[in-house]
């Protein structure tokens, strides 16, 4: 009697395990999947007779075909942002990486005098708001366009690429150093050590013995730094205009209007913006778990 | 064991290996930093080929502390904003995670989807939410809740719109009009918190791998239940991770922008709407970056308390 009491409290434990799984990933799921239903149905089916149905009737590519039609503005406008996306967070990513990785070797193995400073300022910049930057930023911008115009230069920093990779390492470059000192603080230092009595210099332990022991460290970082320059919208919004550097975010925030609901092209566009990231992220999982685990628990 | 020569060796390496970050850093952190408290300190609008500033003292910063219409209940609302969606991502969060530490079938592809959210661009997370929480009968939320039978058919809800959630109760009606609180907000929050709880979620499952089984099996020996083993081992043991959570989260959340201003522009004002509205719309620099100070300002605090509680050995 008291045998079965306990076996169907534990079925019951069980069911409702399940189901909470369940729960999990429907909320988990369905707002994607309704954004991938959108994007493969009809605009008059989705917004103008729209019933109770949920399921497209006559689904269609067409959403995606005019992101990629570029004689079309919205095409054109779509392949350029694709692409500046592209060319800067993967700039961002290189330029953050590469310095990075150096300044957090020096902070974690090196003697730095006022080391601890530098860490607590770093932790600062993290946590500063970019509207406190973009203020600053707008005004300088401005001033040195006007100084390379009154020069009769064509070099102007508005609206490029250039510019937004500047921006992005703000926010980008003291988080890399962050999480990558993290990393290399949890590596033994006595594997360079035991390099540098075989005679290694320092650089070479650096090069031959920490880096390829910390390849999941810097690959996790780099996907995390080229993930937030994805995302990026508020710089976006202030110092992109054309397609010269106007970003992928920008595009589809600005993707139909006050008077034209678009959201099927909005969910097309939105459905590529964001198989890159959750491709790296699903592909990549156990490395980024741990990039954010050692970038915000470990100091 | 080292001898000098290499020490003064390594004092070089470190700066030349510190000097590229060091220069970024100066130039795009630091001076632009240093240009805005200058601009706080003036009044400064735009003119052709720059600005033009006129000292001001501190003014612009008491203008927002105490003339200003607009900064307090910004703050409030910036509050609110902060503190619901924090205890619904931390509530959540860890009862997912307690969930998906569980031994079930599919576990490590649960463990792999809940990283989309998360993965989601914060423009297509507004954009998409924008879109279920459509006003019309092709919202996809009033499409769910006439499923649900929760609403009439012939009924629509405004979702984003600016109904006050029980104004018409008494004491908590007016205060949460006195917050700002609509029912728009109320949705962004839904929105926010979809795409933030998966990362709580990691951290805590991180955070659990750290507690040791016996401690559980101790525990169920002397007959605990699952509440009381939460109460008395799990949530003391993830005392740590949740602070963390807790303060990386209050500063995101503190300093939102981006998913208010693509959903409902200027209409609810967040101290980072504000401060771009007034910096970036009206074009008044000398204020706007007053205010962008006050934010950082509370939010370098919240950094001080953060490094306070954690980072206690310097040389970890």
């Amino acid at each position: 009697m008291r045998w079965s009491a306990a076996y169907v409290i534990k079925r019951i434990k069980r069911i409702g395990l399940l189901l909470a799984v369940l729960a999990i990933a429907v909320w988990t799921l369905a707002p994607v999947a309704w954004l991938g239903i959108s994007s493969i149905t009809p605009y008059n089916e989705l917004i103008s007779d729209r019933q109770t149905h949920w399921l497209p009737q006559n689904p269609t590519l067409a959403n995606y075909r005019v992101m990629f039609d570029v004689s079309r503005q919205t095409g054109e406008r779509f392949v350029y942002a694709l692409r500046n996306s592209m060319i800067i967070a993967s700039s961002v990513t290189a330029v953050c990486l590469v310095a990075g990785t150096f300044a957090a070797y020096a902070l974690a193995r090196l003697p730095v005098r006022g080391k601890h400073v530098a860490v607590l300022g770093l932790m600062s910049i993290r946590m500063l708001p970019t509207i406190a930057l973009v203020i600053p930023f707008f005004v300088i911008t401005s001033y040195i366009d006007y100084a390379f115009l009154n020069m009769g230069w064509e070099f102007h920093l508005f609206d490029t690429k250039l510019n937004l990779v500047i921006l992005y390492t703000t926010f980008i470059l003291g988080f890399v150093i962050w999480i990558m000192r993290g990393f290399f603080l949890t590596i033994p230092a006595e594997l360079e050590e035991a390099a540098r009595i075989d005679g290694c210099t320092r650089v070479q332990a650096l090069f031959r013995v920490l880096l390829p022991l910390s390849a999941p460290g810097l690959v996790a970082t780099g996907i995390l730094a080229f993930l937030s320059a994805w995302d990026e919208f508020l710089l976006a919004l202030i110092f992109t205009r054309s397609t010269n550097a106007a970003t992928l975010p920008l595009f589809i925030a600005e993707l139909g209007s006050q008077y034209i609901t678009a959201y099927d092209q909005i969910s097309a566009a939105g459905m590529m913006a964001a198989i890159p990231p959750v491709l790296l992220a699903l592909l990549f999982q156990r490395f980024i778990v741990r990039g954010l685990t050692a970038g915000s628990v470990k100091g | 064991m080292v001898s000098h020569a290499r020490e003064l060796d390594d004092h070089k390496l470190a700066r030349r290996l510190l000097a590229p970050s060091v220069i970024l850093i100066i130039l795009v952190v630091i001076a632009p930093l240093v240009f805005a408290f200058v601009l706080s300190l003036h009044e400064a609008e735009p003119m052709v080929g720059g600005i033009e500033m006129k000292p001001v003292g501190f003014s612009n910063y008491a203008h927002f502390l105490t003339k200003s219409g607009l900064f307090w209940p910004s703050v409030r609302v910036t509050i609110y904003f902060t503190i619901v969606s924090l205890l619904i991502e931390l509530v959540l969060g860890i009862a997912m995670a307690l969930v998906l530490d569980a031994d079930f079938p599919g576990r490590s592809f649960m463990r792999a989807i809940i990283l989309i959210p998360w993965a989601l661009p914060t423009v297509v997370n507004a954009r998409m939410w924008e879109w279920i929480f459509s006003g019309s009968k092709y919202g996809a939320l009033n499409g769910l809740m006439k499923v649900l039978r929760i609403f009439p058919s012939s009924h629509d809800a405004v979702w984003l719109g600016f109904d006050v959630p029980l104004g018409g109760v008494p004491v908590v009606g007016p205060f949460l009009r006195w917050l700002g609180v609509t029912s728009a907000l109320n949705m962004i929050i839904v929105a926010d918190t979809w795409k933030v709880t998966p990362l709580v979620v990691l951290l805590v499952l991180a955070g659990l791998q750290t507690i040791p089984d016996s401690l559980y099996e101790a525990a169920t020996v002397d007959g605990a239940g699952f509440f009381r083993k939460l109460r008395l081992i799990t949530l003391p043991l993830l005392k740590p991770v949740i602070l963390v959570i807790l303060v990386l989260r209050t500063m995101e959340l503190f300093r939102v922008f981006d998913i208010i201003y693509i959903i409902m522009q200027y209409s609810i004002r967040v101290v980072g709407i504000l401060t771009y509205e007034i910096g970036m719309k009206f074009l008044h620099f000398g204020q706007g970056a007053a205010l962008s100070f006050l934010i950082a300002l509370f939010i370098l605090g919240l950094a001080v308390f953060y490094v306070r509680l954690f980072y206690t050995d310097g040389e970890r």
